[in-house]
């Protein structure tokens, strides 16, 4: 009984250790490189055709997906009472599998895009990222802890690899609660949105640059840029 | 007669003129391609290519203008040959042709194709001659049809590829900035999704939150359990409001609307 009480510290002590020494060696993909863009819904298919072409899936084509994300935002374990810091977090599910309940979900941090040095010069938008596989019965443990929805939406459409990066071209839905998504009157826009992502360790800015590169192919269809989603115009009704 | 000549004279310097320009340019290309070799890259020996076609380009069309006579009613006959060495020749030439031989001469002031090229045409010659005049009108025509057809469906493929093309140039805009940032906005802020929020299911989340902020060491078990008699206490209101209503029998309509407008 005495030795589990001793061992069990150590235990988590050795993890934290290996997990520190894993992030100063600089190889764990903790940063997201991003770039967004749109494109209206009667060009889509020139978009798909070009990007079947220039990406690794020939062969296969396109995948497509179909996935609710769910935004929660919980109390951090601030220092400072007076402002307790929001965290957001996003739970991702699949809704195209045939148990859509017993699926595993995707647990994902990000956090706010980084304005460090030279960060005018970067080609694309990098904020840190964590992801994690969990059970779907992380809502109920969310709830439990305190997390409370945001807002929540659907997004179908499909995914194109292309080395390490990961372009996404999807419809956004509203959510309703009978026949999620795919009603016409849940379209949140007449365009799709396209995004190009690549998750990477931290200092890999030569990424971008392949990223902008790649972008540069897409155009003049799609303009991907970086997008600050602060200094938006606030006109949406 | 004299001003002919003299526009002959005139047209040949400039012409001469032209030929010097392209001469110096493939020198400069040679030069290079012999001294260069290693550091030569593609682009500039295509961007000295790009300058000798345009030289060739522009020597064709000052041949073409009507201004400068048929140089091809001319003909240019080798008055002298000889196998010795021509001095004069040489420096012309740059050290490029010695002596105006027999060896040289039939190359450069060819007026007649080689040998077995002729020879073939002769041969297609006599083919030609050989068949009946109306089979080779008959066959010339089915050959015109044929052309003609081919030519029709070429330039109405033409026609369609520029009428999309333009029509895509025309059209332009396949993506809205605006619409970019509706949807980056949307998922990343939950514009336009929020409002809907407070009526579904997460209301009771939101509830929870409230208590759990309040009492922090409120567990999860005691925090669902004061969650329900915020729902109970709506039915009572109704049962309230229905107890209240039959007392009047004219104003039984009235409640009745009220309820439907809560469901």
């Amino acid at each position: 009984m005495e030795s589990k009480e001793w061992l069990h510290p150590q235990a988590i002590g050795s993890s934290m250790d290996s997990l520190g020494a894993a992030l100063k060696s600089n190889i764990i993909p903790n940063k997201e490189y991003l770039l967004q863009g749109s494109i209206m819904d009667s060009s889509v298919e020139v978009l798909l055709h070009r990007l079947r072409g220039l990406c690794d899936n020939v062969d296969t084509g396109a995948e497509t997906f179909y996935d609710q994300e769910m935004c929660f935002s919980i109390r951090g374990s601030s220092s400072s009472s007076s402002m307790p810091q929001l965290l957001y977090l996003r739970v991702r599910r699949a809704l195209d599998s045939t148990m859509p309940q017993e699926m595993p979900c995707q647990l994902r941090y990000t956090g706010e895009p980084e304005l460090g040095t030279g960060d005018k010069a970067r080609p694309t938008i990098v904020r840190s990222s964590v992801d994690v596989a969990v059970t779907p019965s992380i809502l109920e443990y969310l709830t439990e802890l305190g997390a409370r929805i945001e807002f929540e939406y659907v997004a179908r459409g499909y995914m194109f690899r292309k080395g390490r990066m990961k372009i996404t071209v999807s419809k956004i839905f509203k959510v309703s609660r009978e026949g999620q998504g795919s009603r016409p009157e849940d379209l949140v826009s007449q365009s799709y949105l396209v995004e190009m992502s690549v998750l990477a360790p931290s200092g890999q800015d030569a990424i971008g640059e392949d990223m902008k590169a790649f972008a540069e192919q897409l155009k003049p269809l799609v303009h991907l840029d970086k997008i600050d989603y602060k200094r938006l115009p606030h006109t949406i009704p | 007669m004299q001003r002919e000549e003299k526009q002959l004279d005139l047209s040949i310097e400039a012409i001469i003129t032209r030929l010097n320009e392209l001469k110096n340019q493939l020198h400069a290309i040679l030069l290079k391609i012999e001294n260069e070799a290693d550091t030569l890259t593609w682009p500039t020996v295509l961007d000295n290519f790009a300058l000798i076609s345009a030289q060739f380009t522009a020597i064709s069309k000052m041949l073409s203008i009507d201004k400068i006579p048929p140089f091809r009613n001319l003909t240019v006959l080798p008055l002298k040959l000889s196998q010795d060495r021509d001095e004069d020749l040489t420096q012309l030439t740059e050290q490029r042709i010695t002596a105006f031989s027999h060896d040289l001469v039939p190359d450069y002031l060819r007026t007649k194709p080689e040998p077995d090229i002729e020879m073939k045409i002769h041969q297609f010659l006599n083919k030609a001659n050989g068949i009946a005049f109306e089979t080779a009108q008959k066959q010339s025509s089915a050959f015109n049809k044929v052309l003609n057809h081919v030519l029709d469906t070429i330039n109405k493929l033409r026609e369609d590829w520029e009428s999309e093309a333009g029509s895509r140039s025309g059209t332009g805009q396949t993506s809205s900035i605006a619409d970019t940032h509706t949807l980056v906005s949307v998922i990343s802020l939950g514009k336009g999704l929020k409002q809907m929020v407070p009526q579904g299911v997460s209301t009771g989340p939101a509830g929870m939150m409230v208590s759990s902020g309040i009492r922090p060491g409120a567990t999860g078990p005691n925090s669902t359990s004061t969650a329900p008699p915020g729902p109970q206490s709506n039915p009572q209101a109704q049962i309230g409001m229905m107890s209240k209503t039959p007392t009047g029998i004219k104003t039984n309509i009235k409640p009745a609307s009220q309820l439907h407008t809560y469901r």
